[in-house]
């Protein structure tokens, strides 16, 4: 479930060790009903919604007819062509919110990732106060969603928050720039994401960079290789998979990142800042058109299988356990 | 360790004055915003959209007037409760199966962890309409109310938790030689007593990890909490997101207040993770790296 940046960090492919090759162990009824709870509480929470979320986006379904939602008319395809080319009537059309979540997840991801390799250069070699150094990197990124969010909305106020006073004292920009309403509102969201996860790329490129072997680094010294050199052809191709990994994690969380816009603008937020989480809850829970709301819903899941299915490519299981 | 005394600077990209410079300005650009939330925290509700940015007095009231401005205690003390039942029987449930899944070889085995990232791809706002609907449909059938109780949250929240804990138990229960609970098996143990008394000890890092984040789960979700919880079982990151959308285009917003219900709302939070820090960032790469 990806509700929340927390549920981000994945660990890659475990060691899975090769059952059951010892007589010893297999001696005794296997203890399967250790599995059974999850099993169930998986599919009852999270299968069975699944599936009638489907079911509700050919639904005519509003709040009249949630409570026999089962007798509710069936309209077919309907839903997803009046989420494709009208949308609600407060917000963003599903296609423009689609835009906005794309346009959202890559621009967070691409800026985050120089900041997070940065980062994780700075705290690589051994100096005093590391520790500490380390431990305020992860301010941000620990940070509950609701609590940056609010935050940031304090940072972007206009005429007082300290965007705007930080922009008029140094004349870079106007004291009345509406950071939270109109235009602008993408990019605050887009700043206040980069604040809060840029140590996700951080984490996992820290933990790239000490599986190097210095052996790699003495022969570029040899070599006579500058620094630049050095992260470019032998840094960065060692850290290729993690990288593409946390990208890819990455680029999927901000896609389905909720809390943060809807604590920023609140609801119905800015056109510009609609994604589509929180148009789905909007055009579900506010204008009580469930089975748009469901409709738009299946689009955001075929959309996010392209990057899960990469996902799945990318951790390798199958290898691992053949091994 | 003198090994890697000798090559440190050959691993060093930067120069010291760069490394410095950079630190300096990641360290800024971390600290302004919270030390902003402080200061806001204690200026006075009407100096918040004044001109000056330091307050005339120091508003340290604001601290005490915000629990009863809206029921902070209450909403801590339920996200407390809430998160964390719903951590530990998420994280029991875990060490059960990944301990089968490790152990043992059966049909389903890899498909079951695959369908767990699979499930990390679902859209939260997906399943929370069919949740709800569910949820009140058991409610019709068994006459129970689900729906704004403790168990309803728990329940959502303890399953949401289970994907990453399960994996984090499996990579970290197959890292676990099987030798010792042989061992132990020989001994006469039960395999209960063996994952209790090997398995569980030797795990405890993995299930600190995973008790951390389960508890986390929880305690950051607005989404679900805002729609399952009643307002007894109101959970403070939903009270939090109502009390900030209630101060927009009010006569005197509370911000003072609101950035100080947001500071003790963080806290919990970023303590633990400074408590264990050591563990999480091991914990979390442990996989990649030998990858």
């Amino acid at each position: 479930m990806s509700m929340q940046p927390v549920s981000e960090i994945v660990p890659e492919a475990p060691v899975l060790l090769q059952p059951e090759r010892g007589k010893r162990l297999s001696a005794g009824r296997r203890p399967f009903w250790l599995m059974w709870p999850s099993v169930v509480l998986l599919v009852v929470i999270i299968g069975i919604p699944f599936l009638i979320a489907f079911y509700i986006s050919f639904l005519e379904l509003d709040q009249y007819t949630l409570r026999s939602w089962i007798h509710a008319p069936w309209v077919g395809l309907s839903n997803y062509v009046t989420a494709l080319t009208t949308g609600n009537v407060v917000g963003a059309s599903t296609l423009a919110s689609l835009g906005v979540s794309v346009a959202f997840s890559l621009l967070t991801t691409l800026f985050i990732t120089p900041i997070g390799i940065l980062a994780a250069l700075t705290v690589n070699t051994r100096f005093r106060g590391r520790a500490l150094v380390r431990a305020l990197y992860l301010v941000p990124y620990v940070m509950p969603t609701f609590v940056t969010a609010l935050v940031w909305r304090m940072m972007f106020l206009n005429r007082t928050g300290l965007v705007d006073r930080f922009l008029a004292v140094t004349h870079l920009g106007d004291i009345n720039t509406y950071w939270l309403l109109g235009p602008n509102s993408f990019w605050a969201m887009v700043i206040t994401d980069v604040w809060a996860s840029w140590a996700f790329i951080y984490i996992m490129v820290l933990a790239g960079l000490q599986s190097i072997p210095s052996e790699l680094y003495e022969a570029a010294d040899m070599d006579g290789a500058n620094s630049w050199q050095k992260l470019t052809r032998i840094v960065l191709p060692q850290l290729r998979h993690i990288l593409g990994l946390a990208l890819l994690l990455s680029t999927l969380n901000h896609f389905n990142n909720f809390t943060l816009p809807f604590v920023m603008f609140g609801t119905p937020p800015p056109v510009q800042a609609d994604v589509l989480p929180l148009n789905i809850y909007v055009s579900s829970f506010q204008l009580f058109n469930f089975g748009a709301g469901g409709a738009m819903s299946v689009i955001t899941l075929v959309l996010m299988l392209i990057p899960g299915l990469l996902y799945i490519r990318a951790l390798r299981l199958g290898e691992a356990a053949a091994s | 360790m003198n090994r890697h005394h000798r090559h440190r600077d050959s691993q060093d990209l930067l120069s010291p004055p760069v490394r410095i410079v950079a630190t300096i300005i990641l360290a800024v650009i971390v600290l302004v915003p919270l030390a902003y939330t402080l200061l806001l925290s204690v200026t006075p509700d009407a100096e918040v959209g004044g001109d000056n940015l330091i307050p005339s007095r120091w508003a340290f009231d604001n601290y005490i007037q915000m629990w009863s401005t809206v029921s902070l205690a209450g909403g801590l003390l339920n996200s407390l409760l809430i998160s964390g039942i719903a951590s530990v029987i998420a994280v029991i449930l875990a060490v059960g199966a990944g301990y089968i899944i490790t152990r043992f070889r059966f049909r389903g085995r890899l498909p079951y962890l695959y369908s767990l990232i699979g499930l990390q791809t679902v859209p939260g706002v997906m399943l929370l309409l069919p949740l709800f609907v569910l949820y009140a449909s058991i409610q019709a059938v068994l006459h129970i109310q689900l729906v704004g109780s403790y168990q309803a949250v728990i329940l959502t929240y303890l399953t949401f938790a289970l994907p990453f804990a399960t994996w984090l138990m499996v990579s970290y229960l197959g890292s676990i030689p099987l030798d010792l609970e042989e061992a132990a098996l020989v001994d006469g143990a039960t395999r209960l007593q063996a994952l209790w008394r090997v398995i569980v000890p030797l795990a405890l890092p993995g299930i600190v990890v995973g008790l951390v984040f389960s508890f986390l789960t929880g305690w950051n979700d607005v989404l679900f909490a805002s729609v399952l919880t009643s307002p007894e079982t109101r959970t403070v990151a939903v009270q939090l997101q109502a009390f900030g959308a209630s101060q927009e285009g009010g006569v005197l917003p509370l911000y003072g207040q609101l950035m100080g219900a947001a500071a003790v709302s963080a806290l919990p939070v970023i303590v633990l993770y400074i408590i264990f820090q050591r563990y999480l960032i091991g914990g979390l790469t442990a996989g990649s790296v030998k990858g």
